[in-house]
């Protein structure tokens, strides 16, 4: 779980708490709290045991707990590797240290793992802003010096497409219950070239917050004629059009309708306007939507994509005055929190925070879905429109999530491979991915597991907020039309240089919606004929499955 | 010939032909070590290019040839040139290091300016000749970037102006000077990151910033700092004059306070106002400082890049963009390693070009004045 959601759901709990104003509540709910922990742990069950680890509502997670749950989780490890089985192995692990989590737990996690199986690990810790520059570098001077490495789905097309990373023997896959994953984790998308190489340890999609009040206050749905919250795009631009000129029922201010970053964000700025396009590009007959499989053609110029630059451009008139200056993190946080606009797409931990936030004023009128859909999908295929029975939706998969892999540097020794795979696997299995999805630790639920909201209510969690919270992540994530990011090496040097020309574009400087995609289209050809287009297809349709 | 004379004669020669065979040494020394180093060299060029394979794990082997070399090129002069050799141990160290830390990332700069070189790609480093430097010559985001330089080293006028004016002020008998002196020299202490984040993102944030809200308060309908490109050069160039007039101001105060007193002492007894005083005596004798505080402005100019990245990414539309933050761009976000670097050299030899111009310039006016 994501530390900012945890600290909202607990100030969430708090909430409540203070809400109940008395002492017989809190005794009632000391009660509650007393008998729930005696019912986990009389089950011996590990799941609820590691649950209570350090316990809802008691405070942050150390490095003590982290070593108690890697400990409780540790029988799937005896069962394969025998006592002091790795004496003599040394592993690096390179990952992250964002916010002192990431390797500083996969360290807690990894240390009963350590003294079981007599193996020692070497950290590299880095910063976010250094692993993309650390990973590229390693690879491209060929000093790859880390045998297991925590890595970004997009990124597979740097290394697995490079052939650096070592395939997963089958035993792993039955220690981490590959079959409990949600479905866009598996295959194709778990697999590259056929072949699995990724232990997930963390989901990510977009989802769409709204505002509930837009669609009662009579003023706005008098102005706009809707009185329900918008589900396809078209619904969307008509009432971000309409909705201009009210009052934000909660802050008095002026109201805005959807609100979209124009703004680049590090290449991370273009998820926004593919929250838009996936609905028009991502047919249900064909895994591609950005580019071409067979020819890395762009299809970014193509009219699906120039129709949702062009809702972008038409409804910069309708949004804030300084929205061209908003990137994505402005928008979500100091807009929409703030109850600056009707509706904004996010990954999902944007919605617990406008829940929750000190600094949110929404909190009682949100609502979530999947990302809106349209009444129109573009079959680039048959190069034309079509319009389907029901609108077309394709969640937008932004990223894809965290995984932990395992480089070649250890293939030719078996034991240290076997090491290798061992102590990954601890971090991926499923039990211990309750706990990840359950506490901070940076990353979001991705098992079909993580989902039985039973067990998160009896762990002391609000069962409705949680529900929602969750459930619009598990609708995405299971979406048989899900836009799927394409992980090809570079795949971010697109979205940068995609972010400059909409910029220039936004600020109208270079024509026409299709003027504006064109521009795009021929920086992409660029890249990938610098890159090396046989290779881009190669790598493009292996990450697709086809 | 006496046998003390012969025994002097002797000892006369054998110490010239010690001393010639230890320059002989010296000499084989330094062409030996040489030699050996532009082999090492070579090998380790032809093993990178795959001609031959030497077993060379990475470059490590040239970098400690390079100090072998350098320390028997020491010991090669001394013995080779005696006291001469011991004087140019003065200067090897230091041609030694420029040569390392200087000459050589120059050339290799050059070298990968004239590479496609995509970390992403599989092929590593092709060179392509001047390619990127007709690509750069295309490229309209950097010749916008470099227009929007043109406006920000032009605004060193303005800061020179105001910089100035507090030097004066600070320099004249008023109430608390220290005070007022640290005062105005805090914004240089601060991070230019952290005046982007205080400034660019908080105060000057259109909703709940400070500034905002008071322009609302006197009638500014919707006071937006980075929407409009004129406004958003403006607040990027105010962000950055904040931080950078103290340095201009703590030059030109110090410049004020060598001048001196006399002068302008016999130019108030002789009549002088308060203005003739300051545009014909104390600017003329303040325009060495000047120029070096203009000079040094401009050139910290040239590199302004952490406010931009931080507070607009070089928007709206490219309006603030600056050099530095296109090529971190190009670098950081599109791993773009030729290319990148050609637009970094081309840029290094335009400012090395302007600058020499400028100080020409003003060398030119100085002769004239004086």
């Amino acid at each position: 779980m994501k530390v900012d959601v945890y600290n909202q759901l607990m100030a969430l709990q708090t909430g409540r708490r203070n809400f109940m104003k008395g002492v017989a509540a809190l005794a009632a709910g000391s009660a509650l709290g007393t008998s729930l922990a005696g019912r986990a742990f009389a089950q011996g069950n590990v799941r609820a045991d590691i649950l209570a680890i350090p316990g809802v509502g008691k405070g942050s997670p150390t490095d003590a707990d982290w070593q108690k749950v890697g400990e409780l989780t540790l029988e799937a490890t005896k069962a394969s590797v025998a006592e002091g089985e790795f004496a003599g192995v040394e592993l690096t692990f390179m990952g992250l240290n964002n916010q002192n989590l990431h390797n500083f737990l996969f360290r807690g996690f990894l240390k009963p793992w350590e003294a079981y199986t007599g193996a020692k690990i070497n950290w590299i810790d880095l910063a976010q802003a250094d692993y993309n520059a650390r990973l590229q570098q390693s690879i491209a001077s060929g000093t790859v010096d880390f045998d297991i490495i925590e890595m970004g789905a997009p990124f597979e097309g740097d290394t697995a497409g490079k052939g650096l990373l070592d395939e997963m023997p089958d035993w792993v896959k039955t220690q981490i219950d590959m079959d409990d994953y949600v479905n866009y984790l598996k295959a194709p998308v778990g697999t590259w070239d056929g072949k699995t190489y990724r232990i997930t340890i963390d989901g990510d999609c977009h989802t769409f917050a709204y505002r509930k009040d837009y669609f009662t206050d009579p003023a706005i749905t008098a102005a706009t004629g809707m009185t329900e919250a918008p589900t396809t795009w078209q619904q969307i631009n008509e009432f971000t059009k309409k909705v201009k000129g009210q009052k934000d029922p909660l802050t008095g201010g002026d109201a805005f309708g959807y609100l979209d970053p124009l703004k680049g964000w590090g290449g991370f700025g273009f998820y926004f306007l593919e929250d838009r396009a996936s609905a028009y590009a991502k047919h249900p007959s064909d895994p591609a939507w950005l580019f071409d499989a067979d020819t890395m053609k762009p299809r970014v110029n193509n009219p699906a994509w120039v129709q949702a630059i062009q809702d972008v451009l038409d409804a910069v008139p309708s949004l804030p005055p300084d929205q061209i200056n908003a990137d994505p993190g402005t928008t979500a946080f100091q807009q929409f929190l703030a109850g600056t606009g009707s509706g904004i797409c996010w990954w999902g931990d944007v919605g617990s925070n406008a829940k929750t936030s000190d600094s949110s004023v929404v909190g009682d009128v949100v609502g979530f879905s999947i990302n809106p859909g349209s009444d129109k999908v573009y079959n680039s295929a048959a190069g034309a429109w079509e319009t389907p029975a029901t609108p077309n939706f394709a969640p937008n998969m932004a990223y894809l999530g965290w995984g932990i892999y395992v480089t070649k540097n250890v293939s030719a020794d078996d034991k240290k491979r076997k090491a290798a795979w061992s102590a990954a696997a601890h971090l991926g299995g499923k039990d211990i991915s309750l706990w990840t999805a359950a506490y901070p630790s940076g990353f979001q639920p991705y098992r079909n597991s993580h989902f039985q909201y039973d067990e998160w209510a009896s762990a002391g969690y609000d069962r409705a907020f949680v529900e929602d919270y969750l459930g619009s992540n598990l609708d995405s994530y299971n979406h048989p039309n899900a836009a799927i990011e394409p992980r090809i090496p570079g795949i971010f040097q697109y979205y940068s240089v995609a972010e400059d020309v909409l910029a220039k574009g936004f600020a109208g400087q270079l024509g026409t919606a299709q003027e504006i995609a064109d521009a795009i289209a021929a920086e992409w050809e660029k890249i990938t004929d610098q890159i090396g287009r046989d290779s881009q297809i190669k790598l493009y349709k292996a990450s697709l499955g086809l | 010939m006496t046998i003390g004379s012969l025994s002097g004669d002797l000892a006369t020669s054998r110490a010239a032909a010690g001393r010639s065979q230890r320059r002989r040494l010296g000499r084989f020394l330094i062409i030996g070590s040489t030699a050996a180093f532009i082999l090492l060299i070579l090998a380790q060029v032809l093993q990178a290019a795959g001609v031959a394979q030497f077993g060379f794990p990475n470059w490590r082997p040239t970098l400690y040839g390079y100090v072998t070399w350098g320390v028997l090129l020491a010991i090669g002069q001394i013995m080779a040139r005696g006291e001469a050799g011991w004087r140019a141990l003065f200067i090897l160290p230091a041609g030694m290091f420029v040569a390392a830390f200087a000459i050589f990332p120059t050339f290799a700069g050059l070298l990968i300016a004239m590479t496609d070189w995509n970390l992403s790609s599989s092929t590593g480093p092709r060179f392509n000749g001047l390619d990127n430097l007709i690509e750069l010559f295309q490229d309209r985001f950097y010749w916008n970037a470099l227009g929007n330089m043109v406006i920000y080293v032009l605004m060193v006028a303005v800061e020179y102006a105001i910089a100035f004016g507090l030097a004066l002020l600070l320099n004249a008998e008023i109430r608390a000077r220290k005070l007022w002196r640290v005062a105005f020299l805090i914004p240089l202490m601060l991070s230019p990151v952290a005046v982007s984040w205080m400034v660019g993102k908080s105060m000057l944030e259109t909703r709940f910033g400070p500034i905002a809200r008071f322009a609302k308060s006197v009638g500014w309908q919707s006071p937006t700092f980075f929407a409009d490109p004129w406004i958003a050069r403006l607040s990027i160039e105010a962000m950055d004059a904040w931080v950078s007039i103290p340095f201009m101001m703590i030059l030109l105060l110090a410049g004020l306070q060598a001048l001196p007193k006399e002068v302008s002492e016999a130019a108030k007894v002789d009549g002088a106002t308060g203005w003739q005083g300051f545009w014909q005596i104390t600017f003329p004798l303040m325009l060495p400082v000047s120029i070096t505080a203009i000079i040094l402005r401009i050139i910290f100019k040239l590199k302004l890049a952490d406010i931009v990245i931080n507070v607009t990414s070089g928007g709206p539309g490219g309006a603030t963009d600056t050099v530095s933050s296109f090529i971190y761009r190009e670098y950081r976000d599109r791993s773009n390693v030729g290319y990148g670097t050609m637009l970094a050299m081309f840029y290094l030899v335009l400012i090395i070009v302007f600058i020499t111009a400028l100080l020409n310039l003003f060398n030119k006016r100085m002769q004239r004045m004086s």
